[in-house]
């Protein structure tokens, strides 16, 4: 809420201002038209059959009952839809994606791997009627024995899941343990002997449960077939071209044959990037000709109907000498695949080790596959599980040590020139900024008053890698001069906004002169999904691109009417300028508008790496009673690059923070052994409510990427990494206590000072 | 979801009639019937919504200084209701809790009785101030303690065509105060793991002469920790005092462990509310140092 | 079984055919198209179906259609008069209280209801009347800030 920052860039007139956003209105208003909202004529509705078992061999599905209700029009399962074979490699970011996840994960074809997971699915002209046949579709199973967790899974007489799963790192020499879906390994140095003759060592085991990312609007879309053949799906999505590219393969249809319009996404945070609905919505559409919508159920979208964030469990060990210099970092991460293998864990591999120097690292990922819904991404995936880790065994060391933790974690920064973990070295980095900051701030020289219950004071550290990937755009300019942008990417955070002042700032105009809208995927180029915090920076760079394509070919127009070489030609403030002679934008476009369209072109990709830097203090007060934590202050330090509009910047960040404190104090899923999820409503899966949160302070901290139009940095996704071991390193300070058990709540803080005090005290700080 | 029919009768006498159908259900504020509804956790064909009977909506005190409170009323308006609300503060704290405010415009302490959870939030201090159910059925009418309505999670007292009318909480006399607490890891929005109610009567000389305890989620229904009572009564507030009382009451819990919380834990939860609910009660009864 | 209800809703009579299992939430949305409000979780524990039943803010989804007969429903689409915004959306745009805008509807009822109930709410007021309003995006402090703007606008007018 409170914002300080700390620089402006006095040439910019309109990037960097606070401003409200261009579609608030019809948000407050209720008119923003979301999946759920869409009606057609002729629309019906679409129910999805889910396996009551977590694993299980599906025998046979018999759908004639349904079929035969009156008022059902169509029914489809497994077999509507064409077998999409392992490795089948679809366009999806830097790396790709495997569409056979995304089949596996939208239907069950011989197997269910979840509980949840859908098995066929109705269209009916009443939801009443489709909730029904639903129950009228008969599937019988062999059960199969339920993976719940990496125990289980990994056990030597486990049963695997996919046998035909050739995990990379592994053969016939040395076998992979059963499930594992993949390892990652990153070494450097001699870790081992660094271990050996540190001066002090912090050992820290975390345990994270599953987690959801908690959207308020569910999966949601609307799909038509046209009798030509040709399919339009309205999708809550991250990613127009990607639901339309899995949709496509997951179909069998040609990539022309479907367009994919997104419309107002209700929260998204990772997890509406694979299709979940929309192949379903389609194939059901085209077999009865009819419109189909289908949203999901609160309890289908957190009981297998969507993809939630992987549990992890991370053994952390850090070594230092006696000054405090890292010595040694020695991470074994594990991350629970859910039902489908190919969670990666390089990402969080870095995160937990990037933010200090360090010159003997070993960095060892696993992920496992289990019976839980095939996991997906949350916010910084696995940044926040590993950071948990990390930072409380920072905060160890600092406490072994007796070092101020700020100045621990100030004298191993990784700083601009550094060694990556990865082995390249860093660009700008502001971690010793950052650190400044924090000293010189309140919320860190104020100490903490004393209050009627234990109060501590956290710190923690995070890092996150950003990334590039691609973004396109195209601006034509309307007949009175006023530049008209579309994109090809969702706007799921304000982008339309940023977006406006990008373009009005190129033409020298304001935004309420230009006009910013999400394209369709049949209407403007190819963009990667909103994701991994790269649509602001990259869309930034396309949208300038953009402009200024579009302002030179207005520059040729305005010479020949102005007479003048382009070389004299100046542009200012939607006016053309050559000595006195001047033609306005306005003017230039309605003399030469039908002389043919003005289109402006802008595609960025493979941007400069900006990588995400930030650090969290927070006070709390812990009631050693009933384990109860209350954040009394919060203040989140954050390298942004440049803030397009400040106040979007803080809401990313306030948001994280919540998102964060959620899912460190009060948020996991609960797991029964068959696989049943026994918290699968927002009563019991509980997300902070305004009376759950502190006021969340921000402090924007601004170093403009080199060479990236405007500098721009993502800025979405660490702002969550620190929080849980920021949060988890206060209460330490607090009681005396270390929670390795995310979401810390208040009954395992009380198990956990039950456990202590049967041991020696521990030391307080 | 099977067809639900819908009558909304205006006398108690029609709403009797209209419940003698096997798949009926009464609907008050309806918050916790129309998700069973909705969910297939209760079989339901028709609904006889209480709301536009007059005697169900009423809230009003009685010549003896006892309050009669229209089982159908919402939390919402009792909250209204400022002779109310500054005689039975504790009582409209304890039901302020349920729910959020959407919630409690709709809720009314006659479903948070009937609904017969165990962690219902209201109950507890109901049945600490000795409040009485009047039940209207084929045979009349009957009047019966709160703490006998609950048999068991979901499960009432009541024949299946009869209904609650009213909730009587008698006058209250002397040197008294209430206090509910429960505690629930979100500070709103949420399911009591532990919730304890307690009552205090004094005499002139502070001595207890009448105490109550009953606590939420600890048992299949609201129990009453009865041993508690009876350390309590006859004696003076003391920390000790207190201290045993809220050990007992924890001894006299009967939780089991469910995704929201184990019985140990719930177990500590009683003491700790238990030794607070009394230490406030004490506090509001102007007796200190405990 | 269908069922006639007949209702004043932003205002306006309407009459609408429902089935005897829709709510209140279907009705607004499904019967009269005012989609404004929104559907997060079908069991009161979210918030984004709030409307106000005769002044009141209740989850939608937890009130039969039928239940409304007679009743005056304000649905988001009655909060503004014409392009006229309510100060509480108006202050929701300037202080950035909106992102993903699927909790908005729900929480400017709620704000709504407050201040039509209490002249000067505290930070705690507010935090406690949009405690039902489960909001992912904001954090509430910015949804926070705009309703305390909004009270101490009007505090300062009425001076």
């Amino acid at each position: 809420m409170t914002s300080i920052r700390e620089i402006s860039e006095p040439s910019l007139q309109v990037v960097g201002r606070r401003i409200p956003r261009v579609d608030a209105g019809e948000r407050v208003t209720g008119r923003a038209i979301y999946c759920a909202d869409l009606m057609r004529p002729g629309m019906i509705t679409g129910h999805i059959k889910r396996s009551p078992h977590a694993h299980a061999r599906i025998l046979a599905i018999d759908t004639s009952k349904a079929a035969a209700l009156k008022g059902v029009l169509a029914v489809v399962t497994a077999q509507d839809f064409p077998v999409v074979a392992p490795g089948t490699i679809i366009p999806f970011g830097e790396t790709g994606a495997d569409a056979w996840v995304s089949a596996l994960t939208v239907i069950a074809r011989d197997r269910v791997l979840w509980r949840g997971h859908a098995v066929a699915a109705v269209a009916a002209t009443d939801p009443y009627i489709a909730a029904k046949a639903v129950d009228l579709i008969e599937v019988s199973y062999e059960v199969l024995p339920a993976l719940m967790d990496i125990e289980t899974a990994t056990a030597p007489d486990a049963a695997v899941m996919f046998p035909e799963h050739k995990p990379k790192g592994f053969d016939a020499a040395n076998p992979a343990p059963r499930n594992v879906g993949g390892r990652t390994l990153i070494e450097r140095g001699d870790t081992a002997a660094a271990l050996a003759t540190a001066a002090v060592i912090a050992e820290v085991h975390t345990i994270t449960d599953t987690a959801h990312q908690g959207y308020i609007e569910p999966q949601a879309c609307v799909a038509e077939a046209e009798a030509t053949g040709f399919v339009t799906i309205w999708a809550s999505t991250q990613g127009a071209f990607q639901a339309e590219i899995q949709t496509a393969v997951l179909l069998g249809l040609p990539q022309s044959q479907l367009k994919v319009i997104p419309l107002e996404t209700g929260g998204a945070f990772g997890g509406k990037i694979t299709v979940h609905v929309e192949p379903i919505a389609a194939r059901l559409a085209q077999k009865c000709g009819r419109p189909v919508k289908i949203v999901t159920s609160r309890e289908e979208t957190f009981a297998g109907g969507s993809g939630p964030a992987a549990a992890a469990r991370i053994a952390m060990k850090i070594a230092a000498d006696a000054t405090g210099k890292l010595t040694a970092i020695d991470g074994r991460y594990v991350l629970d695949s859910g039902g489908i293998p190919g969670t990666p864990t390089t990402l969080l591999m870095q995160a937990s080790a990037a933010p200090y120097q360090c010159a003997n690292l070993r960095l060892d990922g696993w992920e496992i596959v289990t019976n839980k819904p095939r996991t997906e991404a949350y916010r910084g995936p696995g940044g926040i599980q590993a950071a948990f880790a990390l930072e409380q065994a920072m905060d160890e060391i600092a406490l072994k040590l007796d070092l101020d933790p700020l100045e621990l974690r100030r004298r191993n920064a990784a700083v601009t020139g550094s060694m990556m973990p990865i082995g390249t070295p860093f660009p700008t980095i502001a971690f010793t900024a950052i650190a400044d900051r924090i000293a010189a701030h309140p919320c860190w020289r104020e100490p903490l008053a004393a209050g009627h219950l234990p109060r501590g004071r956290g710190l923690a550290f995070g890092y996150w890698r950003g990334t590039s990937m691609t973004s396109a755009a195209h601006v034509t300019i309307a007949g009175d001069g006023r530049p008209m942008v579309t994109m090809g990417a969702v706007d799921i955070s304000g982008t339309r906004t940023a977006m406006a002042q990008v373009a009005a700032e190129e033409f020298g105009l304001g935004v309420a002169d230009v006009h910013v809208a999400m394209g369709d995927t049949k209407s403007v180029g190819y963009s990667d999904a909103a994701a991994g915090s790269r649509v602001g920076r990259t869309m930034a760079a396309a949208v300038s691109y953009a402009c200024k394509d579009a302002l030179d070919q207005l520059r040729a127009r305005a010479a020949q009417r102005l007479q003048c070489p382009l070389s004299e030609l100046a542009y200012a403030g939607g006016v053309f300028r050559a000595g006195a002679a001047t033609i306005s934008l306005f003017d230039l476009m309605r003399a030469t508008l039908t002389e043919g369209a003005i289109v402006g072109r802008g595609v960025s990709t493979k941007l400069p790496l900006g990588v995400e830097t930030a650090a969290h203090v927070c006070d709390v007060e812990v009631d050693p009673e009933t384990g109860q934590v209350t954040i009394l202050r919060y203040t989140a330090f954050q390298d942004v690059g440049r803030a397009l509009n400040p106040p979007a910047v803080e809401g990313q960040i306030e948001g994280s923070v919540s998102q964060g404190i959620g899912w460190a104090l009060t948020e996991g899923f609960d797991y029964a052994a068959d696989g049943r999820l026994r918290n699968a409503s927002m009563l019991d899966y509980r997300m902070p409510t305004a009376l759950d949160l502190p006021t969340i302070n921000c402090v924007l901290i601004e170093t403009p990427v080199p060479d990236v139009p405007y500098g721009v940095r993502g800025v979405a996704e660490v702002p969550i990494v620190p929080v849980a071991a920021c949060v988890g390193n206060a209460i330490r300070r607090a009681i005396g206590v270390r929670m390795t058990h995310m979401p810390m709540t208040p009954e395992r803080i009380v198990m956990a000072l039950r456990a202590a005090a049967t041991e020696p005290v521990p030391a307080r700080a | 979801m099977q067809e639900l029919h819908y009558s909304r009768p205006t006398t108690v006498a029609d709403a009797v009639v209209a419940l003698a159908r096997p798949d009926a259900r009464v609907l008050a504020g309806g918050t916790d019937l129309i998700v069973q509804v909705r969910e297939n956790r209760r079989q339901v064909a028709h609904v006889i919504d209480l709301k536009r009977i007059p005697e169900l909506n009423a809230i009003t005190r009685q010549a003896d200084g006892g309050w009669r409170i229209g089982a159908a009323a919402s939390v919402g308006r009792l909250g209204r209701d400022a002779a109310f609300a500054a005689e039975h503060h504790a009582l409209l704290d304890s039901a302020r809790l349920i729910g959020s405010l959407q919630i409690q415009n709709r809720a009314s302490l006659g479903g948070n009785v009937c609904n017969a959870a165990p962690s219902a939030d209201a109950v507890p201090l109901l049945i600490c101030l000795g409040a009485r159910g009047v039940v209207a059925g084929p045979g009349g009418r009957r009047t019966l303690p709160i703490v006998e309505i609950a048999t068991g999670p979901g499960r009432s007292s009541l024949a299946a065509a009869e209904i609650l009318v009213a909730i009587v909480v008698p006058a209250q006399t002397g040197r008294w105060a209430a206090k509910y607490l429960r505690f629930t890891p979100r500070r709103e929005m949420d399911i009591a793991i532990a919730g304890v109610g307690v009552w205090l009567q004094l005499d002139q000389q502070s001595a207890i002469t009448g105490a109550a305890i009953t606590l939420a989620s600890v048992a299949p229904t609201p129990l009453v920790a009865a041993a508690a009572q009876t350390l309590l009564v006859g004696e003076r507030l003391s920390p000790k005092l207190i201290a045993a009382a809220a050990q007992s009451a924890a001894d006299e819990a009967r939780p089991i462990s469910d995704t929201r919380g184990s019985a140990d834990y719930r177990r500590q939860l009683v003491a700790v509310l238990t030794r607070r609910a009394l230490e406030a009660c004490a506090g509001e009864l102007g007796i200190h140092g405990t | 079984m269908k069922i006639v209800v007949t209702l004043d809703v932003n205002g306006e009579p309407r009459q609408a055919l429902a089935d005897g299992r829709d709510t209140l939430l279907q009705l607004v949305r499904d019967q009269l198209g005012l989609t404004g409000t929104k559907e997060g979780c079908s069991n009161g524990n979210c918030g984004a179906c709030t409307v106000l039943l005769d002044g009141e803010p209740v989850c939608a989804c937890l009130v039969l259609a039928a239940e409304a007969q007679g009743a005056h429903v304000t649905t988001i689409e009655g909060v503004a008069v014409g392009n006229a915004l309510h100060p509480v959306q108006a202050a929701l745009i300037k202080f950035g209280g909106t992102q993903c805008g699927f909790c908005t509807p729900g929480v400017v009822l709620s704000a709504v209801a407050l201040l039509d109930r209490v002249a000067v709410p505290s930070d705690a007021d507010i935090r406690y009347a949009i405690a039902g309003n489960i909001c992912r995006c904001t954090g509430y402090g910015k949804i926070v800030e705009a309703i305390q703007a909004v009270a101490t606008s009007r505090q300062e007018a009425s001076r």
